[in-house]
């Protein structure tokens, strides 16, 4: 195959646009991790079972709509709001109680959540595969650069990637809410002292996290099957990715994200056999040379 | 405190020996213990195991059970952690004193729990776990392995490759012992039945991999016949899938262990790809016996679902222990063990015999093409090609050599 630019094999850049792909689902998940470490101080371990929470749900969700493209925008939407739901349970029943806790006790009690969370899914769905159709616009692949196909769905996500980023920023940045959550996570007593209700501050900023997760596990459910065991994989990558970017940085999870998805999928043109390995190597690289994150923490 | 925990400690210690070294008491009932994993992706496939072996029980103990003792049963999770496993195996020996064991889907469990067995002559029944090690380098009088195991797979979907025209094979899976082994079971065996075969490449990913598409790219590159895949567990799945996505199954053929499985192509619907190759042991709607019917309409009956290879290993494994005890015509541990060799049951699928060399089960495997079929909602195997369990299992010679007397 001839390369693009001149210099640019086209095997390298469907490997960039397969990474940028997964980055897009990693950063949904881990930027809603990152919110909820950032502001809250809590180290959620139970983002992943909620990330599977939600894959479930659309799995349900979409067979209430018959499968196929309504049963998959119908989950879009109401998956995570689902697990919203949950995690709003959650929120004021355990956590609105233990914001002045120390953080081990913290990761203990999120810890022990995901077990729950990962038997109730048990409970109620069973442990049988299920499988989220793709909806039937974004079935079939594209051959890129001549020959090399790319899922259609792919490009779903590196378009709805983008645009929640964006929605990210304004949300954080623009909002009233936003400005305020941000001066939370520098100094929540001062932000009480100045008279907003801290409280319901933290339970907005924990769902709109939890939620990020739902979402995330709704728009991987189409690629892979939805199975127990999915929160324990991807809870690893987010905390390793919300290290690497700084804790409680958004943009950092989208610069771990980066790295992480990118290095996994060219590790493979380099090492096919030991190409998982390279996502952790560059973790390791960033921790030795930046301690505390590549990108400022709120810490 | 120290030297009183310690004592505690003792005492219980000397208390459990004694209890072991008591005669076992002549119970009413035959008690089996399970280990298995209920816990994460597998559970789809031990729950089938559980709901066939208490069909069958059901059925044992309705009329009038072994030797006028009942079936009793208990199971424990061992969430697929062989040291949890082993834990669980010796509690159910030593102190809930079940009489035969019986699992697990985990093979680093069920190695372990071999070597325990083996030392307390307890029965164990092998249901699902796929290394070849448990009959051959780790085989010995008390374990029965009721299902096949990754050289036997192997060889079967040789014997079916062996016949077909590809030549440049990519071998590709997920990069832990089960994944390893079933690829060098079908690759060893198809390079003695058929030398012109070459292999252009390799590729590991690990264990879990949800996203296959660079993995799939960098293959297609290379331009192979065909592809050995060998993923298990959610995996199947998510190859599929992803060979869906990215046209992978209209290109390049491939062949996956267990892929026309109801558990691989039910979840996936009418999504599921056409034309993968696969071995498999048990489909509800082939062959389409009487036998087979009864057991598919008592199944449904129970559990309102089809059964699935699981709820035939779990169905013939309470089968066998009933006719062995009834053959022994006591309750006699060593009778029983002797009954069982060489014996040869009815089943949905034939007959079916447990090898005495190695306890073995012998059963068939079919190799068939995925493919839609209007009847159903989920595709099914096509051109299936039946091998009998004695075509494709190694010989007495080659099993029993790898054990050291």
């Amino acid at each position: 195959m001839e390369s693009i630019f001149g210099f640019v094999s086209p095997k390298i850049l469907s490997q960039i646009l397969v990474g940028l792909s997964r980055t897009v689902i990693l950063f949904i998940v881990s930027s809603g991790l990152s919110l909820i470490l950032g502001v809250l101080r809590i180290p959620n371990v139970a983002h992943g079972s909620l990330y599977m929470i939600g894959a479930f749900m659309a799995y349900t969700v979409s067979h209430l709509f018959g499968g196929g493209n309504m049963g998959f925008w119908m989950a879009l939407v109401l998956a995570p709001l689902g697990v919203a739901v949950v995690s709003f349970a959650a929120e004021r029943s355990l956590f609105q109680f233990l914001y002045e806790r120390e953080h081990l006790m913290l990761l203990l009690l999120t810890f022990a959540l995901s077990l729950v969370f990962g038997d109730l899914v048990k409970m109620v769905w069973g442990g049988e595969y299920r499988s989220v159709p793709v909806p039937s616009v974004f079935q079939g692949y594209i051959n890129l650069f001549g020959g090399l196909p790319f899922p259609v769905y792919s490009f779903f996500l590196l378009v709805i990637g983008p645009v929640i980023a964006i929605l990210l920023w304004l949300l954080t940045n623009k909002t009233k809410i936003g400005k305020i959550s941000r001066a939370a996570a520098v100094d929540r007593e001062m932000v009480g002292a100045v008279g907003i209700n801290v409280s319901w501050i933290f339970a907005t900023v924990f769902i709109i996290g939890c939620f990020l997760a739902g979402l995330g596990g709704v728009l991987v459910a189409p690629t892979v099957s939805v199975t127990l065991g999915m929160d324990h994989t991807l809870i690893m990558e987010a905390f390793l990715i919300v290290i690497m970017g700084g804790l409680g940085n958004v943009w950092g999870a989208l610069l771990g994200s980066l790295i992480f998805g990118l290095t996994q999928s060219l590790g493979i043109l380099v090492w096919p056999q030991f190409g998982i390995v390279f996502p952790y190597l560059a973790v390791v690289v960033v921790l030795l040379f930046r301690p505390t994150g590549l990108l400022r923490s709120t810490w | 405190m120290k030297r009183c925990s310690f004592f505690a400690l003792a005492s219980v210690f000397l208390l459990s020996v004694l209890c072991v070294c008591s005669p076992s008491q002549a119970a009413n009932t035959i008690k089996v213990g399970i280990v298995d994993t209920y816990t994460g992706p597998a559970t789809t496939f031990t729950n089938d195991v559980l709901d066939g072996f208490k069909l069958a029980v059901q059925k044992i103990n309705a009329s009038g059970g072994i030797l006028g003792k009942k079936i009793e049963f208990t199971t424990r999770d061992e969430k697929f952690k062989p040291d949890i496993g082993l834990a669980m195996a010796k509690e159910l020996v030593l102190k809930e004193k079940v009489d035969i064991l019986m699992g697990t889907i985990n093979s680093a469990t069920t190695l372990a729990i071999s070597d325990f067995v083996r030392k307390e002559k307890i029965p164990f029944f092998v249901t699902f776990a796929k290394s070849d090690k448990i009959v051959a380098e780790k085989g010995h009088r008390y374990i029965f392995n009721m299902n096949e195991n990754t050289e036997m797979a192997g060889r079967a979907a040789a014997i079916a490759l062996a016949k077909k025209p590809y030549v440049k094979y990519w071998i590709a899976g997920d990069d832990y012992e089960y994944g390893h082994a079933i690829a060098e079971g079908v690759w060893n065996n198809l390079k003695k039945l058929k030398p012109s075969v070459q292999k252009v490449g390799e590729t590991w990913w690990k264990v879990g991999e949800a996203d296959f598409t660079p993995y799939i790219t960098q293959i297609l590159a290379a331009k192979p016949d065909f592809i050995i895949v060998a993923t298990g567990g959610s995996g199947m799945v998510n190859f599929q899938k992803a060979a869906r996505a990215t046209g992978l199954s209209q290109k390049v053929p491939f062949y996956q262990h267990t892929a026309t499985e109801l558990s691989v192509l039910a979840p996936q619907g009418q999504n599921a790809p056409e034309g993968v190759f696969g071995t498999a042991n048990y489909f509800f709607y082939y062959p389409d016996t009487a036998q087979n019917r009864a057991f598919v309409a008592d199944f449904k009956k129970a559990y309102n679902r089809n059964p699935r290879i699981g709820a035939l290993y779990g169905y013939m494994t309470a089968q066998f222990i009933a006719e062995g005890y009834k053959k022994a015509g006591k309750i006699d541990k060593e009778k029983f063990v002797t009954a069982l060799e060489g014996m040869t049951l009815d089943s949905p699928v034939g007959k079916l015999e447990i090898r005495k060399c190695d306890h073995q089960l012998l059963l068939p495997m079919y190799f068939g093409v995925t493919k839609k079929d209007a009847k159903y909602e989920f595709l099914i195997a096509s051109g299936i090609e039946t091998i009998e369990g004695k075509d494709y299992v190694p010989s007495c010679e080659e099993v029993l050599k790898h054990r050291k007397q």
